[in-house]
């Protein structure tokens, strides 16, 4: 015979002090984990999401950022005419050929950060469809003109529509702000490719292109025709996996993380084992008559098993809406959290919690409860009915 | 200290309680201890490590810009200047990592020893490194990551320039400090004009270390005063200055982490606190007894509050040796991260072992307090008579 569900649920509510004292501590060890998945997701997604399905980066082999790597123009005006490179209206190749350095910009308190600033000429906008102008116009090229993404306006000295940013060697008159999905060309400045690398003072003008194909076919084709071709030693690989594998490098953040987690899981389900003993203890004379009654020591184990779970469900409830809270105070009190990225330039992530991490604090939260709770629900199943009633 | 004994005994008497109870806070200071070592690494290397003599060259408009080589012997020609060292950034990335999972520079190798001297490098393996071109001097972290030993081999593949490099390893850089991969400039320089390109002509930053920290304004004075006008003006600062700028951006970061480990003590408190209310509670009836026959109230709260801070600092203890042997491995496995920067180092300064025991006890006095304070101050015909 099982004990009801209700039997569990009202002793949940029967004790609140207790209960809640046992959900708090199961909902900070929520709070703590989620917050840190989410802060380690938001930066691997912010990278990740940056790819284009139908986009190549060409870059000289063996580099692994377009920050060091350079390509001739006689490479770049070759493979731009390759076949199966996409076409716009005017039949132009969709080949977007760019430039990145990494200057200092000034930030608003005075500090300085290595910011991402990309050349290019008008056609990256169509081979980044994903970059729109929300504010202002596309930058002319040869004028002098930047436009600056969404986390770099505001975030830098000058970084404002209309005024003018200084880096480099140079000043640049910001004429548009774009934004990019949340993906971190956000983090970034454009300016004309020309004008950068005279800035820059490079001898090669441009790190690598970028292309769209016209189908999915022609991008394997193209991928193998630029890496084999023995001209000029390049690589290809599709944008997705290149962005794919710069977030990776966030990956050995997870080790750090799931260590906290596990810890700061362990400790709470002591905390949690203790109040259970502790009901047990106190609830001696009551499973004695329901063993007297004739309930079997697995009803018993199982109710106070949901109990358990009952407990870190509750705490989980009230821990996610926390720190879902405390990611959105978080994210308006530091603006955006800036990390190196993998080609030593910041990138403004928006710290978001999403359902993957809750699901990674649920899953700790009810492995804390079942944990916790096994010990005195086995304590509480092996009571002797005659001794816990004469106990009474 | 006649009580003793019986604070002893009654720690014991729910000795699983106890020991859960001290596991938990345990669990919880070696957390706290180890997400401070975090920030604490930071202001270490800030406050600590930064040598008050040295101070860095670069080109103002950013460290990707580089200066030309030349400039160098300009700033070992200037007044106060002891030594200089310049190095280029290699982006060598190590086996099939594919990336760059530590700092690798090419420097020169007569000079380094000269502007680190605050570094431990034996003498002989600074005379092995300028001996041996494809020498390298690497930090003791990155030793330990790999399982490398001196005398070794290991090749990095460039992901700046259009070489792949084999080095012999010369020395260690013992400390937590420099987790930098340091090889001989001529090396590189030479492997380029082998490939037909031109020669090493850059210096991506430079090292300077001043014959006395009085003078290290004037240098940077001068040496920015040197390259005013020319093709890449610089920007001078103190060593100090240098980190502050390059991981002003780990800010935000921290704050998270001071974030969490401000919940997880939170946390701590509320795990003691229940605890100690429970074997109150429990022992209200032999409270009341032990008052009704005449023990103060002072007595009662102190033998309490006793045994709630012994386990505490107990445990306070045991989690931060425990946090200590962890930081260890901890630094054999993360070592150096682009994303955490010196956060990653894992140091535990005397501070973190201060604030840890610091937390333990206070956990104990915090959860202690209330519930011992209630047990002394309730009238005793009240306890009795909950009692039988």
């Amino acid at each position: 015979m099982a004990l009801p569900l209700s039997y569990s649920l009202r002793n949940v509510r029967a004790r609140p002090a207790r209960s809640i004292m046992t959900a708090g501590v199961i909902a900070l060890v929520v709070v703590a984990a989620t917050l840190f998945l989410g802060l380690i997701s938001s930066l691997k997604r912010t990278v990740a999401i940056s790819g284009d399905p139908m986009n190549l980066v060409v870059m000289r082999k063996g580099s692994d950022n377009d920050g060091s790597s350079q390509i001739t123009l006689e490479a770049y005006q070759a493979i731009r005419f390759f076949d199966g490179v996409a076409r716009d209206a005017d039949d132009q190749p969709l080949a977007s050929p760019e430039l990145v350095v990494q200057p200092f910009l000034r930030t608003k308190d005075g500090g300085r950060e290595n910011v991402l600033a990309r050349g290019v000429e008008p056609v990256a906008l169509q081979v980044h469809d994903k970059v729109r102008i929300v504010e202002g116009r596309m930058l002319n090229p040869s004028s002098g003109e930047a436009i600056v993404g969404r986390g770099v306006a505001g975030r830098y000295a000058g970084a404002e529509l209309g005024r003018e940013l200084e880096f480099g060697r140079g000043r640049w008159k910001v004429v548009g702000v774009f934004e990019a999905e949340g993906s971190s060309f956000e983090s970034e400045v454009w300016v004309d490719v020309r004008e950068l690398a005279n800035d820059a003072k490079r001898p090669f003008p441009y790190s690598g292109v970028r292309i769209r194909a016209a189908s999915e076919g022609d991008l394997a084709r193209l991928e193998r025709r630029i890496d084999e071709d023995p001209r000029y030693a390049l690589d290809a690989q599709l944008e997705t996996d290149y962005y794919a594998k710069q977030s990776e490098s966030a990956n050995s953040l997870y080790v750090l993380v799931i260590g906290i987690a596990v810890l700061a899981g362990v400790g709470a389900g002591f905390g949690a084992a203790n109040t259970m003993y502790a009901a047990v203890q106190a609830r001696t004379a009551e499973i004695g008559t329901l063993r007297a009654l004739g309930f079997s020591r697995r009803s018993i184990l199982i109710a106070f098993q949901i109990e358990a779970v009952l407990l870190s469900l509750l705490g989980f409830l009230l821990g996610a809406v926390l720190a879902w809270a405390l990611s959105l105070v978080l994210d308006w009190l530091l603006g955006g959290i800036a990390f190196g990225a993998e080609t030593f330039t910041t990138n403004v992530v928006a710290l978001r919690v999403s359902p993957s991490d809750l699901v990674g604090a649920l899953g700790l939260a009810l492995l804390v409860g079942i944990l916790g709770g096994l010990g005195p629900a086995w304590r509480a199943a092996r009571l002797r009915p005659i001794e816990a009633l004469r106990k009474a | 200290m006649k009580y003793a004994h019986l604070v002893w005994r009654n720690l014991w008497r729910n000795a699983l309680r106890t020991a859960m109870t001290g596991g938990a806070i345990m669990l919880a200071v070696v957390l706290v201890c180890l997400l401070l070592t975090m920030p604490a690494g930071m202001d270490a290397m800030l406050n600590d490590f930064a040598s008050n003599t040295r101070l860095t060259v670069h080109n103002k408009a950013g460290i990707v810009y580089s200066m030309p080589y030349s400039f160098t012997r300009k700033v070992r020609q200037v007044d106060g200047v002891a030594a200089a060292v310049a190095w280029v950034w290699f982006g060598g990335a190590f086996e099939e990592d594919g990336r760059v999972t530590f700092p690798n520079f090419a420097v020169e190798a007569e000079h380094i020893g000269a502007v680190f001297p605050d570094y431990p490098i034996t003498q002989q393996q600074l005379a092995d490194f300028q001996r041996y071109r494809d020498g390298a001097i690497v930090g003791r972290q990155i030793m330990q990551k790999y399982g490398w030993k001196l005398g070794q081999r290991v090749t990095l593949k460039s992901t700046v320039w259009p070489v792949d490099l084999d080095f012999r390893l010369v020395g260690v850089i013992d400390n937590e400090r420099a987790p930098h991969f340091w090889f001989n400039r001529e090396y590189l320089d030479q492997a380029l004009r082998e490939k037909g390109a031109n020669g090493l002509g850059i210096a991506g930053t430079i090292w300077v270390r001043a014959d006395d920290p009085r003078k290290v304004n004037t240098i940077m004075r001068k040496v920015d005063e040197m390259s005013r006008n020319s093709e890449a003006e610089t920007a001078s600062e103190t060593e100090k200055s240098f980190f502050a700028n390059f991981f002003g951006s780990l800010q935000g970061l921290v704050t998270i982490i001071l974030i969490v480990t401000g919940l997880v003590s939170l946390c701590i408190v509320f795990i003691a606190a229940n605890t100690a209310s429970m074997g109150v509670r429990e022992r209200a009836g032999e409270i009341a007894v032990m008052k009704a026959i005449g023990f103060p109230r002072r007595v009662i709260f102190t033998t309490l509050l006793a045994e709630a801070s012994l386990l505490s600092t107990f445990a306070g203890v045991l989690g931060v040796a425990l946090a200590v042997g962890l930081t260890g491995a901890l630094q054999a496995a993360a070592g150096w991260s682009d994303m955490l920067g010196p956060l990653g180092n894992f140091i535990v300064t005397p501070l973190v072992i201060v604030q840890g025991l610091f937390l333990s006890l206070f956990v104990g006095m915090l959860a202690g307090v209330v519930p011992s304070f209630g047990a002394a101050r309730k009238p005793v015909v009240e306890s009795l008579h909950e009692v039988f």
